[in-house]
């Protein structure tokens, strides 16, 4: 037992090593285009306000000011997650996986392949756009907003857990991701794919309650943003049960194995279908 | 180290008639066919050998090179490298082998060659002060000190390929797949990346598996070729015995005194080229003593040659051949 946690120990602190190297070499190569990060900064400040915005407009022809139970400040906790795990997408994971299908078009996944390391560690941790780290700015600025706009702070305890769902939620990001991109191995340009997901994503705006029916239940369990953003943000509120706390966890570990699992098969796909 | 037996590996491929209705009708209905990239090949190769692929375009060379490193799950056959089985990708596996490929790169792009060989380091857990020591001595043999600070989308394509090869090396691994390592490089950095490729297999002992198109990297570098043709194996031997074998001729080559050539040179054998005071004659190799003599007595000779005909020549009579026996085969089986 202590020898195979000393291996799981070893492993993880080599995977670790990569994973700065990797870094390293993301933000030398962020550093031959400074002027990426005052576009960025202001491209994400003018995207987090077009993604309040709506709010302003729905809640000001409210009455009442709730909107199926949630109110504009609650909302815009929503939109904060929604925010967070935007600035996920564009400077961890989209960068490193849209280098996989390039490495596709062009051939050179063989050299990926060929390493002595996880490919799909090494695929994932290609590339990061520091510069984008201006949306984790954005949505720190939309939770202070809401906060104050609520009149009440959050205790510790939803804090972390709030953060926690936030981590598992890119866990469950990087998952859908991760099976876009296997769909490279067999049809090559997957970019109407993405751009079909992100908008998909796009729901994950709003309160998962303003949905009904099938739609609810097909952005809870099959594209779960719900559970992305809605549960992150319930958390921090206070209001989510530990049902749904649970059901966030094990949504996310079995996307994570089946993300997996379609990863090994893609790669086998291309092991024995390419020339 | 490397033992081959029926290796196969077959595709499917579908196939599409020209003209918009049979594009139509491909959307619903494809053909499938079966192409046949490596067809029954068997060889072995020992440990420290240098040993070249041979073969025209589709001939199976980069498909069996792929099988050998891993890249690639053979549909039948056995393949065994330094007693793994290449596909299951296995961690010492993977540290013993390189691939290099002339038409592709593993250098991050926008990025100087040296940050490439850091990450490769941490791959493959080379210690720093040993991989400070191999750094020293590939940047001092292939002579590459500044271009290994120069981002790499600057370097020519030349000083490229050696950037490659020190990333590809700094492991120091035992077994070099190289495929096409001197694509597109003038003649003297051809030279330059072959005199380093042999110099890397005699003090290492490392075993070198390379396909080119270029036959001179091929007669440099690989005491034995394996010629390769629609995925079958042509010939196993060196490139004195295929020659031998396939175009047994010799050619003379001769420049004469005073820049004149003489008639009647038909006398003395084929004459395959003549320029200003030169002809190259080609004769059966028994023939050539006897008529070196005559040659030098008739004639007053300034420079005189006596060589094989070149490579090209003798894989394109081989695999013209080869066509013709598998045409023949073909009527006979239908």
């Amino acid at each position: 037992m202590s020898g195979i946690l000393r291996h799981l120990g070893v492993s993880m602190w080599r995977y670790l090593k990569l994973l700065g190297i990797q870094l390293k070499a993301s933000l030398l190569l962020s550093m031959q285009y400074r002027a990426d990060f005052f576009i960025d900064a202001v491209i994400s400040m003018f995207w987090a306000v077009t993604a309040i915005a709506p709010l302003w407009v729905v809640y000001g022809e409210r009455v009442g000011g709730q909107i199926s139970g949630w109110s504009l400040g609650e909302a815009m906790l929503v939109v904060g997650c929604f925010i967070f795990l935007q600035a996920v997408l564009e400077g961890v994971i989209q960068p490193s996986l849209q280098t996989v299908v390039e490495h596709i078009r062009k051939g050179t996944l063989d050299f990926v392949l060929l390493k002595p390391a996880d490919a799909q560690f090494l695929v994932s941790t290609a590339r990061f756009q520091p510069w984008k780290a201006s949306n984790f700015l954005a949505s720190g600025v939309i939770f202070g907003v809401a906060f104050a706009r609520l009149e009440v702070w959050p205790s510790l305890g939803n804090l972390a857990q709030g953060a926690l769902l936030l981590v598992v939620a890119t866990g469950l990001l990087y998952s859908l991701w991760i099976w876009v991109v296997s769909a490279a191995f067999v049809v090559v340009k997957v970019n109407n794919l993405t751009f079909l997901l992100s908008a998909i994503l796009d729901v994950g705006r709003w309160p998962v309650g303003v949905f009904r029916g099938v739609l609810r239940w097909v952005f809870t369990f099959v594209i779960p943003t719900a559970l992305m953003t809605t549960f992150p943000a319930q958390a921090l509120l206070g209001v989510l049960s530990w049902a749904e706390f649970r059901l966030v966890i094990v949504c996310a570990v079995v996307f994570a194995i089946v993300s997996r699992w379609v990863w090994l098969r893609s790669i086998r796909y291309y092991t024995s279908a390419s020339s | 180290m490397i033992e081959v037996e029926h290796l196969k590996k077959y595709y499917s491929v579908f196939r599409r008639e020209p003209g918009l209705r049979n594009s139509l009708k491909a959307l619903f209905r494809r053909q499938k066919t079966e192409v046949r990239a490596v067809d029954g090949l068997s060889f072995h190769i020992a440990e420290g050998k240098r040993v070249g692929f041979l073969g025209p375009n589709g001939a199976g060379k980069t498909t069996t090179l792929k099988m050998l490193s891993g890249l690639l799950y053979p549909s039948s056959g056995k393949v065994l490298v330094d007693g793994h089985l290449p596909h299951k990708r296995e961690t010492d596996f993977l540290k013993k082998i390189i691939l290099v490929m002339g038409q592709k790169q593993q250098l991050l792009w926008d990025l100087p060659p040296l940050e490439t060989l850091e990450l490769n380091r941490a791959i493959y857990e080379v210690q720093k002060p040993v991989f400070r020591k191999r750094l020293e001595a590939l940047t001092e043999l292939l002579d590459i000190g500044p271009q290994l600070r120069t981002p790499a989308r600057q370097l020519s394509l030349g000083e490229r390929m050696k950037c490659e090869l020190a990333a590809g090396l700094i492991h120091s691994p035992k077994l070099l797949f190289l495929d096409e390592p001197t694509i597109g490089l003038d003649v003297s950095m051809q030279q330059t990346i072959r005199e380093f490729i042999r110099s890397y297999n005699e003090k290492e002992g490392a075993t070198l598996i390379l396909t080119s198109h270029n036959m001179d990297d091929v007669e440099a570098l690989c005491p034995r070729i394996l010629v390769i043709d629609k995925g079958r194996l042509l010939f196993d031997g060196s490139v004195a015995e295929l020659v031998a074998q396939v175009k047994p001729e010799k050619r003379i080559g001769l420049r004469f005194e005073d820049n004149k050539l003489p008639e009647n040179l038909e006398a003395y054998g084929r004459v395959v080229s003549t320029g200003v005071g030169e002809a190259t004659l080609q004769l059966n190799r028994e023939e050539v003593s006897g008529v070196l003599g005559q040659l030098l007595a008739r004639f007053a000779i300034k420079d005189l040659t006596v060589e094989n005909p070149p490579l090209e020549e003798v894989m394109g009579e081989l695999f013209s051949k080869h066509a013709f026996l598998r045409h023949e085969e073909g009527t006979e089986s239908t």
